[in-house]
Protein backbone atom coordinates (compact mmCIF):
# COMPACT_ATOMS: atom_id res chain seq x y z
CA UNK A 1 0.00 0.00 0.00
CA UNK A 2 2.94 2.03 0.51
CA UNK A 3 3.62 2.32 -3.35
CA UNK A 4 0.63 4.39 -4.54
CA UNK A 5 0.81 6.63 -1.58
CA UNK A 6 4.17 7.70 -2.53
CA UNK A 7 3.82 7.50 -6.03
CA UNK A 8 1.18 9.98 -5.83
CA UNK A 9 3.04 12.25 -3.36
CA UNK A 10 5.61 12.36 -6.12
CA UNK A 11 3.45 13.00 -8.33
CA UNK A 12 2.33 15.94 -6.80
CA UNK A 13 5.50 17.56 -5.99
CA UNK A 14 6.33 17.02 -9.98
CA UNK A 15 3.41 18.59 -11.27
CA UNK A 16 3.71 21.79 -8.86
CA UNK A 17 6.78 22.92 -10.77
CA UNK A 18 5.01 21.89 -14.63
CA UNK A 19 3.45 25.00 -16.55
CA UNK A 20 -0.28 25.59 -16.39
CA UNK A 21 -2.57 23.91 -18.53
CA UNK A 22 -4.43 26.37 -21.03
CA UNK A 23 -8.27 27.09 -20.12
CA UNK A 24 -9.41 25.21 -23.47
CA UNK A 25 -7.63 21.85 -21.99
CA UNK A 26 -9.18 21.95 -18.08
CA UNK A 27 -11.87 19.90 -18.96
CA UNK A 28 -9.69 17.28 -20.98
CA UNK A 29 -7.69 16.89 -18.28
CA UNK A 30 -10.40 16.84 -15.59
CA UNK A 31 -11.73 13.84 -17.66
CA UNK A 32 -8.07 12.26 -17.66
CA UNK A 33 -8.05 12.57 -13.86
CA UNK A 34 -10.81 10.62 -13.29
CA UNK A 35 -10.20 8.09 -15.52
CA UNK A 36 -6.87 7.95 -13.96
CA UNK A 37 -8.21 7.65 -10.54
CA UNK A 38 -10.35 4.95 -11.87
CA UNK A 39 -7.55 2.82 -13.03
CA UNK A 40 -5.49 3.24 -9.79
CA UNK A 41 -7.97 2.18 -7.71
CA UNK A 42 -9.00 -0.36 -10.08
CA UNK A 43 -5.19 -1.71 -9.58
CA UNK A 44 -5.56 -1.62 -6.10
CA UNK A 45 -8.46 -3.22 -6.12
CA UNK A 46 -7.64 -6.34 -8.20
CA UNK A 47 -4.18 -6.63 -5.98
CA UNK A 48 -6.63 -7.30 -3.36
CA UNK A 49 -8.37 -9.72 -4.72
CA UNK A 50 -5.48 -11.29 -5.92
CA UNK A 51 -6.31 -10.92 -9.44
CA UNK A 52 -3.73 -8.19 -10.54
CA UNK A 53 -2.76 -8.31 -13.91
CA UNK A 54 0.58 -6.00 -14.97
CA UNK A 55 -0.65 -5.93 -18.77
CA UNK A 56 -4.25 -5.35 -18.02
CA UNK A 57 -3.37 -2.70 -15.48
CA UNK A 58 -1.43 -0.62 -17.56
CA UNK A 59 -3.52 -1.43 -20.95
CA UNK A 60 -6.68 0.01 -18.92
CA UNK A 61 -4.96 2.66 -17.33
CA UNK A 62 -3.74 4.31 -20.62
CA UNK A 63 -6.62 3.39 -23.14
CA UNK A 64 -9.21 4.13 -20.67
CA UNK A 65 -7.53 7.76 -20.45
CA UNK A 66 -7.13 8.40 -23.78
CA UNK A 67 -10.85 6.99 -24.46
CA UNK A 68 -12.18 9.92 -22.17
CA UNK A 69 -10.26 12.78 -23.30
CA UNK A 70 -11.27 11.33 -26.93
CA UNK A 71 -14.78 11.75 -26.10
CA UNK A 72 -14.81 14.74 -24.51
CA UNK A 73 -12.88 16.39 -27.10
CA UNK A 74 -15.50 14.96 -29.89
CA UNK A 75 -18.32 16.16 -27.64
CA UNK A 76 -16.80 19.61 -26.84
CA UNK A 77 -16.56 19.83 -31.12
CA UNK A 78 -19.97 18.42 -31.80
CA UNK A 79 -21.53 20.70 -29.02
CA UNK A 80 -22.40 17.38 -27.18
CA UNK A 81 -21.55 17.63 -23.09
CA UNK A 82 -19.86 14.60 -23.35
CA UNK A 83 -17.40 15.63 -20.75
CA UNK A 84 -20.45 15.10 -17.89
CA UNK A 85 -21.07 11.05 -19.14
CA UNK A 86 -17.39 10.67 -18.50
CA UNK A 87 -17.01 11.66 -15.18
CA UNK A 88 -20.48 10.43 -14.34
CA UNK A 89 -19.37 6.96 -15.35
CA UNK A 90 -15.53 7.37 -13.85
CA UNK A 91 -17.40 8.48 -10.72
CA UNK A 92 -19.71 5.73 -10.47
CA UNK A 93 -16.69 3.10 -11.07
CA UNK A 94 -14.80 4.83 -8.55
CA UNK A 95 -16.77 4.53 -6.02
CA UNK A 96 -17.25 1.27 -6.48
CA UNK A 97 -13.90 0.14 -6.29
CA UNK A 98 -13.41 2.24 -3.03
CA UNK A 99 -16.51 0.61 -1.75
CA UNK A 100 -14.91 -2.91 -2.63
CA UNK A 101 -11.45 -1.99 -1.59
CA UNK A 102 -12.76 -0.90 1.96
CA UNK A 103 -14.86 -4.24 2.23
CA UNK A 104 -11.93 -6.35 1.55
CA UNK A 105 -10.20 -4.70 3.97
CA UNK A 106 -12.82 -4.95 6.49
CA UNK A 107 -12.95 -8.87 5.41
CA UNK A 108 -8.97 -9.43 6.06
CA UNK B 1 0.15 -6.61 -1.83
CA UNK B 2 1.79 -6.79 -5.39
CA UNK B 3 3.43 -10.28 -6.37
CA UNK B 4 6.44 -9.02 -8.23
CA UNK B 5 8.79 -6.48 -8.34
CA UNK B 6 7.49 -5.06 -11.78
CA UNK B 7 4.06 -4.69 -10.55
CA UNK B 8 5.46 -2.34 -7.69
CA UNK B 9 6.96 -0.12 -10.39
CA UNK B 10 4.50 0.40 -12.39
CA UNK B 11 1.96 0.88 -9.75
CA UNK B 12 4.20 3.73 -8.53
CA UNK B 13 4.53 5.44 -12.13
CA UNK B 14 0.81 5.18 -12.54
CA UNK B 15 0.52 6.87 -9.45
CA UNK B 16 2.97 9.68 -10.08
CA UNK B 17 1.34 10.27 -13.36
CA UNK B 18 -2.10 10.50 -11.03
CA UNK B 19 0.10 12.56 -8.60
CA UNK B 20 0.57 15.05 -11.74
CA UNK B 21 -2.47 15.19 -13.06
CA UNK B 22 -4.00 15.90 -9.96
CA UNK B 23 -1.27 19.09 -9.33
CA UNK B 24 -1.64 20.79 -12.88
CA UNK B 25 -5.62 20.52 -12.14
CA UNK B 26 -5.40 21.99 -8.91
CA UNK B 27 -3.65 24.92 -10.62
CA UNK B 28 -5.01 24.99 -13.48
CA UNK B 29 -8.46 25.85 -11.35
CA UNK B 30 -7.13 27.98 -8.98
CA UNK B 31 -6.04 29.90 -12.09
CA UNK B 32 -9.47 30.01 -13.86
CA UNK B 33 -10.79 31.31 -10.11
CA UNK B 34 -8.24 34.16 -10.15
CA UNK B 35 -8.33 35.30 -14.10
CA UNK B 36 -10.97 37.52 -15.20
CA UNK B 37 -13.67 35.96 -16.90
CA UNK B 38 -14.97 36.84 -20.53
CA UNK B 39 -18.19 38.15 -19.19
CA UNK B 40 -16.13 40.57 -16.71
CA UNK B 41 -14.33 41.79 -19.96
CA UNK B 42 -17.12 42.53 -21.44
CA UNK B 43 -18.74 44.50 -18.79
CA UNK B 44 -16.44 46.68 -18.31
CA UNK B 45 -15.60 47.98 -21.55
CA UNK B 46 -19.24 48.75 -21.71
CA UNK B 47 -18.75 50.44 -18.71
CA UNK B 48 -15.51 52.41 -20.20
CA UNK B 49 -17.89 53.44 -23.06
CA UNK B 50 -20.55 54.75 -21.22
CA UNK B 51 -17.97 56.75 -18.98
CA UNK B 52 -16.02 58.29 -22.12
CA UNK B 53 -19.43 59.38 -23.76
CA UNK B 54 -20.05 61.01 -20.86
CA UNK B 55 -16.93 62.64 -20.53
CA UNK B 56 -17.43 63.52 -24.06
CA UNK B 57 -21.13 65.32 -23.21
CA UNK B 58 -19.20 67.32 -19.91
CA UNK B 59 -16.22 68.48 -21.97
CA UNK B 60 -18.85 69.95 -24.15
CA UNK B 61 -20.86 71.41 -21.49
CA UNK B 62 -17.77 72.78 -19.87
CA UNK B 63 -16.86 74.44 -22.72
CA UNK B 64 -20.38 75.74 -22.97
CA UNK B 65 -20.44 77.07 -19.60
CA UNK B 66 -16.88 78.36 -20.29
CA UNK B 67 -18.69 80.74 -23.06
CA UNK B 68 -21.17 81.72 -20.56
CA UNK B 69 -19.33 82.65 -17.86
CA UNK B 70 -16.41 85.37 -17.76
CA UNK B 71 -13.86 86.11 -20.39
CA UNK B 72 -15.87 87.99 -22.05
CA UNK B 73 -12.54 90.09 -23.41
CA UNK B 74 -11.97 86.47 -24.65
CA UNK B 75 -14.92 85.57 -25.98
CA UNK B 76 -15.07 88.57 -28.05
CA UNK B 77 -11.75 87.98 -29.02
CA UNK B 78 -12.29 85.15 -30.49
CA UNK B 79 -15.09 85.79 -32.35
CA UNK B 80 -12.96 88.10 -34.00
CA UNK B 81 -10.48 86.21 -34.86
CA UNK B 82 -12.78 83.53 -36.07
CA UNK B 83 -14.47 86.61 -38.51
CA UNK B 84 -11.27 87.47 -39.87
CA UNK B 85 -10.50 83.43 -40.06
CA UNK B 86 -14.00 83.37 -42.13
CA UNK B 87 -14.96 80.68 -39.61
CA UNK B 88 -18.17 82.65 -39.31
CA UNK B 89 -20.98 83.90 -41.59
CA UNK B 90 -20.74 87.59 -42.57
CA UNK B 91 -23.94 89.44 -43.50
CA UNK B 92 -24.27 92.95 -44.56
CA UNK B 93 -24.26 95.46 -47.88
CA UNK B 94 -22.66 94.39 -51.05
CA UNK B 95 -23.65 92.62 -54.54
CA UNK B 96 -24.72 89.70 -56.20
CA UNK B 97 -22.98 89.11 -59.67
CA UNK B 98 -25.21 85.72 -61.51
CA UNK B 99 -22.81 84.80 -64.00
CA UNK B 100 -24.21 82.28 -66.44
CA UNK B 101 -23.30 80.91 -69.76
CA UNK B 102 -23.85 82.47 -73.36
CA UNK B 103 -26.81 82.26 -75.08
CA UNK B 104 -25.41 83.09 -78.45
CA UNK B 105 -25.61 79.94 -80.79
CA UNK B 106 -22.51 78.91 -81.68
CA UNK B 107 -21.57 79.59 -85.72
CA UNK B 108 -19.60 76.75 -87.23
CA UNK B 109 -16.10 77.11 -87.57
CA UNK B 110 -16.09 79.23 -83.82
CA UNK B 111 -14.61 78.36 -81.23
CA UNK B 112 -17.21 77.34 -78.49
CA UNK B 113 -14.90 77.48 -75.37
CA UNK B 114 -15.15 81.06 -75.95
CA UNK B 115 -18.83 80.96 -75.19
CA UNK B 116 -18.63 79.26 -71.94
CA UNK B 117 -17.50 80.93 -68.34
CA UNK B 118 -13.91 79.81 -67.44
CA UNK B 119 -12.22 79.94 -64.48
CA UNK B 120 -10.15 82.95 -65.50
CA UNK B 121 -13.52 85.06 -66.11
CA UNK B 122 -14.17 83.97 -62.33
CA UNK B 123 -10.88 85.44 -61.25
CA UNK B 124 -10.53 88.20 -62.97
CA UNK B 125 -14.34 89.01 -61.94
CA UNK B 126 -13.41 88.30 -58.06
CA UNK B 127 -10.03 90.27 -58.27
CA UNK B 128 -11.70 93.24 -59.43
CA UNK B 129 -14.39 92.93 -56.76
CA UNK B 130 -11.35 92.62 -54.15
CA UNK B 131 -9.56 95.99 -55.95
CA UNK B 132 -12.67 97.62 -54.86
CA UNK B 133 -12.73 96.44 -51.52
CA UNK B 134 -14.86 93.77 -50.80
CA UNK B 135 -14.46 91.94 -47.35
CA UNK B 136 -15.93 88.89 -47.49
CA UNK B 137 -16.68 87.02 -50.98
CA UNK B 138 -18.81 83.44 -51.74
CA UNK B 139 -19.06 81.84 -54.78
CA UNK B 140 -22.18 79.78 -54.89
CA UNK B 141 -22.25 79.27 -50.80
CA UNK B 142 -18.84 78.38 -50.53
CA UNK B 143 -16.88 81.25 -48.74
CA UNK B 144 -13.67 82.67 -50.50
CA UNK B 145 -10.69 82.79 -48.60
CA UNK B 146 -6.94 83.24 -49.23
CA UNK B 147 -6.78 79.25 -49.52
CA UNK B 148 -9.84 78.97 -51.60
CA UNK B 149 -8.71 77.74 -55.37
CA UNK B 150 -11.21 78.86 -58.37
CA UNK B 151 -10.22 76.12 -60.65
CA UNK B 152 -11.33 74.45 -64.20
CA UNK B 153 -12.74 71.11 -63.51
CA UNK B 154 -13.85 69.80 -66.50
CA UNK B 155 -16.92 71.68 -67.61
CA UNK B 156 -17.04 72.75 -64.17
CA UNK B 157 -15.34 75.10 -61.79
CA UNK B 158 -14.33 74.00 -58.51
CA UNK B 159 -14.14 75.89 -55.55
CA UNK B 160 -12.83 74.99 -52.36
CA UNK B 161 -12.76 71.45 -53.60
CA UNK B 162 -16.35 71.65 -54.45
CA UNK B 163 -17.65 71.78 -57.89
CA UNK B 164 -19.94 73.84 -59.60
CA UNK B 165 -21.55 74.26 -62.87
CA UNK B 166 -23.38 77.19 -64.07
CA UNK B 167 -25.11 79.32 -63.12
CA UNK B 168 -22.36 81.40 -61.10
CA UNK B 169 -23.29 83.45 -57.79
CA UNK B 170 -21.09 85.59 -56.60
CA UNK B 171 -21.99 87.54 -53.55
CA UNK B 172 -19.91 90.24 -52.18
CA UNK B 173 -19.88 92.21 -48.95
CA UNK B 174 -18.62 95.80 -49.50
CA UNK B 175 -19.94 99.28 -50.60
CA UNK B 176 -22.55 98.16 -52.81
CA UNK B 177 -21.81 101.23 -55.45
CA UNK B 178 -18.08 100.82 -55.58
CA UNK B 179 -18.35 97.37 -56.03
CA UNK B 180 -20.55 97.79 -58.72
CA UNK B 181 -18.97 100.28 -60.86
CA UNK B 182 -15.89 99.12 -60.46
CA UNK B 183 -17.01 96.07 -62.25
CA UNK B 184 -18.95 97.81 -65.18
CA UNK B 185 -16.12 99.71 -65.83
CA UNK B 186 -15.58 100.79 -69.97
CA UNK B 187 -13.58 97.83 -70.34
CA UNK B 188 -14.10 96.26 -67.71
CA UNK B 189 -14.53 92.76 -66.52
CA UNK B 190 -18.26 92.67 -67.61
CA UNK B 191 -18.01 94.37 -70.81
CA UNK B 192 -15.48 91.69 -71.74
CA UNK B 193 -18.18 88.89 -70.82
CA UNK B 194 -20.86 90.54 -72.13
CA UNK B 195 -18.77 90.27 -75.51
CA UNK B 196 -19.21 86.77 -75.42
CA UNK B 197 -22.68 86.59 -74.41
CA UNK B 198 -22.23 85.72 -71.67
CA UNK B 199 -24.97 86.83 -69.09
CA UNK B 200 -23.98 89.14 -66.37
CA UNK B 201 -26.56 90.44 -63.66
CA UNK B 202 -25.50 92.72 -60.57
CA UNK B 203 -27.85 92.96 -58.12
CA UNK B 204 -27.27 95.73 -55.09
CA UNK B 205 -28.33 94.61 -52.04
CA UNK B 206 -28.38 96.05 -48.42
CA UNK B 207 -28.64 92.40 -46.80
CA UNK B 208 -26.25 89.90 -48.14
CA UNK B 209 -25.14 86.81 -46.46
CA UNK B 210 -21.79 85.29 -46.83
CA UNK B 211 -21.39 81.62 -45.41
CA UNK B 212 -18.69 80.17 -43.19
CA UNK B 213 -16.00 78.52 -44.76
CA UNK B 214 -17.06 74.54 -43.85
CA UNK B 215 -14.02 73.42 -44.80
CA UNK B 216 -10.72 72.71 -42.53
CA UNK B 217 -7.53 74.24 -42.45
CA UNK B 218 -4.45 72.53 -41.70
CA UNK B 219 -0.75 73.74 -41.90
CA UNK B 220 1.42 70.82 -42.64
CA UNK B 221 4.22 72.46 -43.99
CA UNK B 222 4.14 76.07 -42.57
CA UNK B 223 4.93 76.62 -38.61
CA UNK B 224 4.67 80.10 -36.52
CA UNK B 225 8.27 81.70 -37.17
CA UNK B 226 10.01 81.23 -33.47
CA UNK B 227 10.04 85.10 -31.67
CA UNK B 228 7.20 86.25 -34.20
CA UNK B 229 5.37 88.62 -32.00
CA UNK B 230 2.11 86.64 -30.37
Amino acid sequence: MIYPIIGVLVGILVGLYLPIVPQAYVKLLSVALMAALDSGLGGIRAAKEGCYDNEIFISGFFVNGLLAVFLCYSGIRLGIDLYFVAVLAFGLRIFTNIAIIRRLYLKK
Amino acid sequence: MFRDKQAKVLIFLVCMILGIMLATQFKSAENAKNSISQQRVEDLAERLKTAEKDKATLTEEVKKLHKQSGGDAMALEITALRARAGETAMEGPGVKVTLDDSTVVTKPGDNANLYIIHDDDLLRLINELRAAGAEALAVNKERLLDISEIRCAGPTVSVNNTRFSPPYQIIALGEPKTLESALRLRGGVIETLKFWGISVKVEQSDNLTVPAFKGTRRYEFAKVKEGAPQ
